[in-house]
């Protein structure tokens, strides 16, 4: 195990050096970061050379490349057209991802392996039927409407109701309230307030995330489900005269939870780049954000980063979801 | 045999029906057969014939849209209609079960000493880890298993067909069962291991007073060790009496097919050599036509009677039963095991 750990990551540094390098060929050519300045009149040129040479786009190709990587090993991932610290704002924004992701992912698992279990055991039920219909209606309904929906039909209304317009129950935008706590503000500064703020931000994104992807785990797990309760083992802890509620938990279940804890694991590593569109939606500062700033104001470093940190995240995931496999399977040696 | 001695099993106008999109599928039709204590009783047939499925109704493991009728008694209780509840209690403490494939039939991710505890603990609820433990090592050595103290902690992956076949037996046998069921206990293995697995089964059914129902399509695993065997086909007994009785004086055609689709070794090149399969199919068991169900495929069949009227299972024979309008004819043969070369020919 722990030999095949060491491979697996030996083997990922070739993998993320080429992905490195791809990322960059795509970034290079994604436009000109310093269109605004020189389309600008009355800025002098020597202005824009400065700022060239300071992003590195005066230097050809492969020297840019190497320039940049050799800083990034170094933990040094540049600074942005407008001259921030890249790594600041990713972290920060990975911070606000993860709040986001993280709870959002574990209530669809929860949800869904649940809902696709009793689906699988119960085949054919009123209950499966309903959770058969409702998943592929969540399932194929796109984030943006789902979003835009609990905003405006549930969050808005709902705080017009309770008369909380000013202070709203549910808050649609940002992931804290701007400056909440401060020197004015003392109260505020506590465990409890900051907590109880970021759940009312959390809550309409979550549910959001929530509503879209539950329901692909809940046909996965109700597909995989089925697959071990039809399994001769599962017919032979019947016939050993076990409770069907240890056939089905302890021998058909804990089969099925192989495949879907691979595919949660490897859907994790995705997660990490975040939400582009809920983040849109409610204005959480979070990866998906990043990128798109990234791209509509052409930064390469930002975009670079923000790269490197979805790859190593992605093939950090596999390598997790190969570990737990051999955990939970024991015919597979690692 | 032991005909006074009241049966353990006795099973009585069994039915079992499927509903289908496509119709019901009649797959048991009526069968009727005692297994009595130390009994080996051989049930022979061809894939679908209904075979698999009564074993699995006297187990109570078909499926809730399966509609059973009949009686299927285990010392005078009936055991159709039993709850769930109760019908756990029968399932492996009184009736056992070894299943066909032995590479799919043990659960991949816990050790088999996990698997036999789970097995003895089911229906000991009061025994302790180390008792469990003891009792599951005792069971891998009755079955064979060399060194079953580290063995018992070795996975299913980790056993070869044969052993894996003998855990199967240890699971079954866990907890003294009246009646082991094995179905096609050796179908699976390799040539070499069958015998020896079958002759375990023999000698544990001695150690444990049990008896067993083994169900097989292979004959020539039969013929050595069942006290009687019943013959089926498209849902129903066809002929039934002891080994002697079936393979040497067969009263039903579709008995004579299968004696001659097994391979024969014979000294004289010329006779026996080749095999004699029975030509055509089973019939669907969606719309059974009326009629003796093997009447298409007979060659004795007469075209009027045999299409028209399902022959009853009569005696034969002491102990002999056959369900065909022309055994008759079969007796007076002088060699009915030629039946289907002479068509041929």
């Amino acid at each position: 195990m722990f030999s095949f750990i060491v491979r697996r990551i030996l083997v990922s540094i070739p993998l993320l050096f080429l992905a490195s390098f791809i990322a960059f060929i795509l970034v290079v050519n994604t436009g000109d970061p310093l269109e605004d300045l020189r389309t600008k009149q009355n800025v002098p040129k020597g202005q824009i050379a400065l700022q060239e040479h300071r992003l590195g786009l005066d230097k050809p190709f492969f020297e840019r490349y190497f320039s940049w990587l050799g800083h990034a090993i170094h933990g040094d991932w540049g600074r942005t057209v407008k001259d921030k610290a890249v790594w600041d704002q990713i972290s920060r924004s990975l911070g606000v991802t993860l709040k986001l992701v993280v709870f959002a992912e574990i209530c669809s698992v929860l949800i869904g392996v649940t809902i696709g279990i009793i689906s699988a055991v119960k085949q054919y039920s009123w209950f499966d039927h309903g959770a058969t219909t409702g998943s592929f209606l969540l399932y194929s309904l796109p984030v943006l409407a789902v979003g835009s929906f609990l905003k405006f039909f549930l969050a808005i209304r709902l705080n017009r109701l309770l008369g909380r317009e000013k202070n709203p129950l549910l808050k649609t935008i940002g992931e804290s309230t701007a400056n909440f706590c401060n020197v004015r503000k003392p109260q505020n500064c506590g465990f409890i307030p900051a907590t109880t703020d970021f759940l009312t931000h959390a809550a309409l994104p979550t549910l959001t995330l929530v509503l879209i992807t539950f329901a692909g785990y809940a046909r996965f797990a109700r597909a995989t489900m089925l697959e071990t309760l039809n399994a001769d083992y599962v017919r032979t802890a019947r016939a050993k005269g076990l409770d069907e509620k240890r056939v089905i938990l302890k021998h058909a279940f804990r089969n099925a939870l192989i495949p879907v804890v691979t595919v949660v694991s490897i859907d994790f590593g995705g997660l990490i780049g975040g939400a582009i569109l809920t983040e849109t939606i409610f204005e959480w500062k979070g990866m998906g954000r990043v990128l798109v700033d990234a791209v509509t104001k052409v930064d390469p470093n930002l975009l670079l980063c923000w790269f490197a940190v979805t790859a190593i995240a992605v093939v950090l995931f596999n390598l997790v979801a190969d570990i737990l496999y051999a955990v939970l399977d024991p015919r597979i040696r690692l | 045999m032991n005909d006074e001695v009241a049966p353990i099993l006795s099973v009585k106008d069994l039915t079992v029906e499927f509903p289908t999109d496509d119709g019901v599928v009649r797959a048991v039709r009526g069968i009727s057969f005692d297994v009595r204590p130390r009994d080996v009783l051989g049930v022979v047939g061809e894939s679908g014939c209904g075979k698999s499925v009564s074993s699995m109704a006297i187990m109570g493991l078909l499926p809730k849209s399966a509609r059973i009728t009949g009686s299927i008694k285990f010392r005078d209780r009936e055991l159709i209609g039993l709850k769930p509840k109760e019908m756990r209690a029968v399932r492996g403490r009184q009736i056992a079960m070894v299943f066909q494939d032995p590479m799919t039939a043990m659960n991949p991710v816990y050790r088999v000493g996990w698997q036999l505890g789970e097995a003895i603990k089911a229906h000991n609820k009061h025994f302790d880890k180390k008792q469990i433990r003891s009792r599951s090592i005792e069971l891998l050595n009755m079955v064979g298993i060399p060194q079953a103290s580290t063995r018992v902690d070795n996975y299913p992956h980790e056993f070869s067909g044969g052993m894996r076949q003998r855990v199967m037996i240890a699971m079954a046998i866990a907890n003294n069962p009246d009646v082991l069921i094995a179905d096609e206990p050796t179908t699976a293995l390799d040539v070499t291991v069958q015998a020896q697995i079958l002759e375990m089964l023999i000698d544990l059914k001695d150690q444990l007073d049990a008896a067993i129902v083994l169900i097989t399509h292979d004959l020539g695993v039969v013929a050595g060790i069942t006290d009687r065997m019943q013959v089926m086909y498209a849902g129903k007994v066809v002929e039934s009496g002891t080994a002697e009785d079936v393979f040497y004086t067969p009263r039903m055609p579709y008995s004579i097919g299968l004696l001659g689709s097994i391979p024969v070794h014979t000294q004289d090149p010329g006779a026996g050599a080749r095999l004699k399969p029975i030509g055509g199919a089973p019939p669907s068991l969606i719309n059974v036509p009326p009629g003796c169900p093997f009447s298409p495929r007979c060659p004795l069949s007469d075209g009027t009677l045999c299409e028209t009227v399902d022959p009853p299972l009569l005696r034969v024979g002491p102990g002999h039963l056959a369900a065909c309008h022309h055994s008759d004819k079969l007796a007076a043969m002088e060699d009915p095991l030629r039946l289907f070369s002479a068509v041929a020919e």
